[in-house]
């Protein structure tokens, strides 16, 4: 494999780009021999909706579980509004940033509104005493938390399941609730990762929108996808991650056109990614 | 009845079935289900016994002497002719959509019934010949009932099972009152007459427990029969629209127990036990069937708060030698419970699963033994505690009689009264808690750790408040125990307790509160009924544990949940995937 010699070194730490909402700075995660991810910076600004792709094992998914708390990173920092977050899932949540799951975690054996609830766990004003004693203050909070839960719901196109299970949902509607639940959270990054794994066109287009409406309310998307046509259709701006290292970042164009990507991501003939590149132009 | 039949909903729906291998016998399916009704008719007409027990004639003179009495049919006996003739006319009622359903609850009933007073008979007697023939007499009452239920349910089966009965709209506000009201009342009753079924168990009465268990199948089939029939679900839902009144009326039900035939000394004690371990099980179920946290150990809580009440009760073996008033004192013992519940409940913030059981095990354990050693002078050792005075107040001892004008109320009525005020506010605790942020958080941990924490629930502390209300739930039970008993000592407090408690919550559905009050109520009367059986009851207790995890993993009462869960029927109606993708307008704002 020529590919492999031709590969540059890798870039330079770089300062983040965009303006500082979420920053990340040299984040490396090491684990015993394997390093899954070395010095990966990125920042992420207000409105945004950034797609982060790259080959299986190439550490996407870890990159989100150092932004959420989930991991420690080995060394790096990570930033919210130029605030170190704390090395607590809980915590992070607090303070603005949620996210989904690869593998679909809700909580079965809870219905639709229940699971969004859970959601609203962070922004309820409910102490245990006031869980306890169900006085006039838990009635407020109650109804505040069920009627912001029906508008996520009705945001999400799921009213129709409420009540239901959520183990009982299609598939693709388990993902939408997913992002309602963690819109609940009222955060102010989202994290997405594979969000139309397993679904048609048809709903991967819905999710699409999805994510626009999520970005017009005024909440920062950073998307994990295959799905390239998905990606550069929709992000503003995509970073290319191969073993644990940030390859590329740039326009959904300027990503598109590197050769770089198109060697080391998509391991393909130049040509074919090309044509497939293209024909993702064509039909957006 | 008529009346009743115009608000069946007959919903069209799906025909009527059959289904699976006895499909084959549908054409016979009327034939199997009326001649099972007739031989139960006549099964229970026959003689049961070829010989008088050496104890004395068989209850319900179900032994030869039944040709002095030809037709005075009562006890188990009376069950079983009710049963045959509801599933004789059953057979023939066409119109019924969901008598499939009732069939196979009656038919379950009358098997149940015919195998506890066969069975018993056949050990009894000593053979096989104890209920066919023997000595040239024959009975062979039971192998005809036997064969009856057995024709009705391979009837039900045959012919399909059918929906259950839907029940029309809500009716007004009083007359749904007036329903819940003579419902309440007839529970009441169903209970007295269950916790009687039998009498108390002794040498004087031998056959207690085989009466009891007959009478246990019988209410079973009839409470399936009227579930299959739709009318506990209506009865449920019309008191899920007026939930409070039907509190208040099942507190006023629950306290007017001593006027029933129930009120005797012996049964205000049993109910009165029943009651401590309810509380003590409704406690657990915070920790295991919310939160999701096994705990092995759990029944220490309740001998903390035991051993805490009868150190301040002025016991000649306390330690201390204050008398504090019983509200405090229950007070003292519910916190110095829960400080121990948070105690134990710190290492499960790294602590996941078995590990996590075999940590509560060790914290039980530690109790026994170090109860066992009296540590402290705290616990009396293996002297226990004993002469801890009774509750008194207004200067009425709480295990005397009492007598409020006409009416004279048992000894032990008093204690009863007050573990139903605390069984009830603990069962507020419980729903107010399930109901709300903390609840949701716990049931969040108990079914995905990791996404719950993403979901900013801080799952340290909230477990840690999950074992301190649980241990404090049962602190306050344990106050009680101590003055009840009058005696505090750690064989009370054993890991067999722990488990028999866990077991109340699993088998009665976790998560619910009618749950673990009825698996409560089971596992700690069936052992105060089946007294005569000894050597076997563990045994019998331990198979019906068994069948019942097997054929109702759920529970008996379950979770809404936990039934979508774990119900071998997947009942849950499927949402129909092709409106699930029509989300187009969901983002255009």
């Amino acid at each position: 494999m020529s590919a492999k010699h031709a590969m540059p070194e890798a870039p330079a730490p770089r300062t983040p780009s965009g303006a500082g909402l979420l920053t990340a700075s040299g984040v490396t995660m090491q684990f015993g021999g394997l390093r899954a991810l070395n010095d990966v910076s990125f920042g992420l600004s207000e409105g945004e909706i950034i797609g982060l792709i790259g080959p299986n094992g190439a550490g996407k998914t870890t990159f989100f579980n150092c932004l959420t708390g989930l991991y420690a990173p080995t060394s790096g920092s990570v930033a919210l509004r130029g605030t170190p977050l704390p090395q607590d899932p809980a915590k992070v949540t607090d303070r603005g940033i949620a996210r989904t799951f690869q593998n679909i975690r809700l909580f079965p054996s809870m219905t639709a509104e229940e699971n969004v609830l859970v959601g609203r766990h962070v922004r309820m004003k409910q102490g245990p005493l006031s869980s306890l004693l169900h006085g006039p203050g838990f009635k407020r909070s109650e109804a505040e938390a069920r009627s912001r839960t029906a508008e996520l719901l009705e945001f999400v196109g799921l009213t129709r399941f409420s009540g239901e299970l959520a183990r009982n949902l299609p598939y693709g509607d388990q993902r939408r609730l997913e992002i309602a639940r963690a819109l609940a959270t009222e955060p102010s990054v989202l994290l997405l990762d594979e969000p139309t794994a397993g679904m048609n066109a048809q709903e991967t287009e819905a999710t699409r929108q999805l994510i626009f409406g999520i970005r017009d309310l005024g909440t920062s998307v950073v998307v994990i996808e295959h799905d390239t046509k998905f990606i550069f259709t929709l992000c503003d701006r995509v970073l290319v991650l191969v073993q644990g290292e940030l390859l590329v970042e740039g326009s959904p164009d300027e990503v598109r056109g590197d050769p770089r990507v198109v060697e080391a991501y998509l391991g393909a003939p130049p040509d074919e990614v090309e044509h497939q590149i293209h024909a993702a132009e064509e039909n957006p | 009845m008529t009346a009743l039949e115009k608000d069946v909903v007959t919903e069209p729906g799906p025909a009527v079935e059959p289904r699976g291998r006895l499909a084959a016998l549908a054409p016979y399916a009327t034939a199997l289900r009326a001649a099972g009704g007739l031989l139960t008719v006549i099964g229970a007409y026959l003689p049961w016994a070829t010989f008088v027990l050496n104890e004395g004639p068989y209850p319900e003179k179900a032994t030869l002497e039944f040709f002095t009495a030809p037709f005075g049919v009562s006890g188990f006996r009376l069950h079983l002719l009710v049963f045959g003739i509801v599933a004789l006319v059953l057979a023939f009622v066409r119109t019924l959509p969901s008598r499939g359903r009732i069939l196979r609850a009656l038919g379950w009933g009358i098997v149940a019934v015919t195998v506890a007073n066969g069975l018993y008979l056949t050990v009894l007697g000593g053979g096989f010949g104890a209920i066919t023939a023997a000595d040239g007499a024959v009975a062979f009452g039971a192998i005809v009932a036997l064969i009856g239920g057995a024709l009705v349910l391979v009837g039900a089966f045959a012919g399909g099972l059918g929906e259950q009965l839907r029940w029309g709209r809500p009716l007004g506000r009083y007359a749904e009152w007036a329903i819940l009201l003579v419902v309440f009342t007839l529970l009441l009753l169903l209970v007295a007459a269950v916790l009687t079924s039998g009498g108390q168990g002794s040498v004087a009465n031998p056959y207690s427990g085989a009466v009891f268990l007959s009478f246990l199948g019988a209410v079973g089939g009839l409470l399936a029969a009227l579930h299959a029939a739709g009318v506990l679900t209506w009865v449920t839902a019309m008191s899920e629209r007026h939930r409070a009144f039907s509190a208040i009326v099942l507190l006023v039900v629950a306290l007017a127990l001593p006027l029933t035939g129930a009120g005797t000394q012996y049964w205000m004690t049993v109910a009165a036990n029943i009651g401590v371990y309810a509380a003590t099980a409704i406690g657990l179920n915070i920790v295991v069937g919310l939160a999701g946290l096994l705990d092995l150990g759990y029944v220490a809580f309740l001998g903390i708060g035991a051993v805490v009440a009868a150190n301040f009760s002025g016991a000649t073996a306390a330690r201390f030698d204050i008398v504090l008033p019983f509200p405090l004192v229950m007070v003292i013992s519910a916190v110095v419970a829960g400080i121990f519940g948070a105690i134990v409940g710190s290492p499960t913030l790294r602590v996941r699963g078995d590990y996590l059981a075999i940590v509560t095990l060790a914290f039980g354990e530690i109790f026994v033994r170090s109860s066992q050693n009296n540590i402290g002078g705290l616990t009396g050792g293996s002297n226990a505690i004993p002469g801890i005075p009774p509750v008194s107040a207004f200067g009425q001892a709480f295990n005397e009689k009492l007598t409020v004008g006409s009416v004279e109320l048992p000894a032990g009525a008093l204690y009863y009264f007050l573990i139903v005020v605390i069984v009830a506010a603990v069962m507020a605790v419980f729903g107010n808690l399930k109901n709300s942020r903390l609840g949701r958080a716990w049931i969040a941990i108990r079914e995905d750790e990791d996404a719950a924490r993403a979901m900013g629930i801080r799952t340290g502390p909230v477990k840690i408040l999950a074992f301190m209300i649980g241990a404090t739930l049962a602190g306050l039970a344990g106050a009680f125990f101590a003055h009840k008993t009058g005696t505090v000592s750690y064989e009370s407090f054993r890991f067999l307790e722990s488990v028999t408690l866990l077991a109340a919550v699993i088998l009665g559905g976790m998560g619910t509160i009618p749950g673990a009050v009825l698996g409560a109520s089971i596992l700690f009367v069936l052992p105060e009924k089946l007294r005569e059986f000894s050597d076997y009851r563990l045994l019998i207790f331990g198979i019906a544990l068994v069948l019942i995890m097997r054929f109702r993993p759920q529970g008996l009462v379950p979770d809404s949940h936990r039934r979508a869960e774990l119900a071998p029927e997947a009942e849950p109606p499927p949402p129909d995937p092709g409106t699930g993708t029509a989300t187009g307008k969901v983002a255009v704002q």
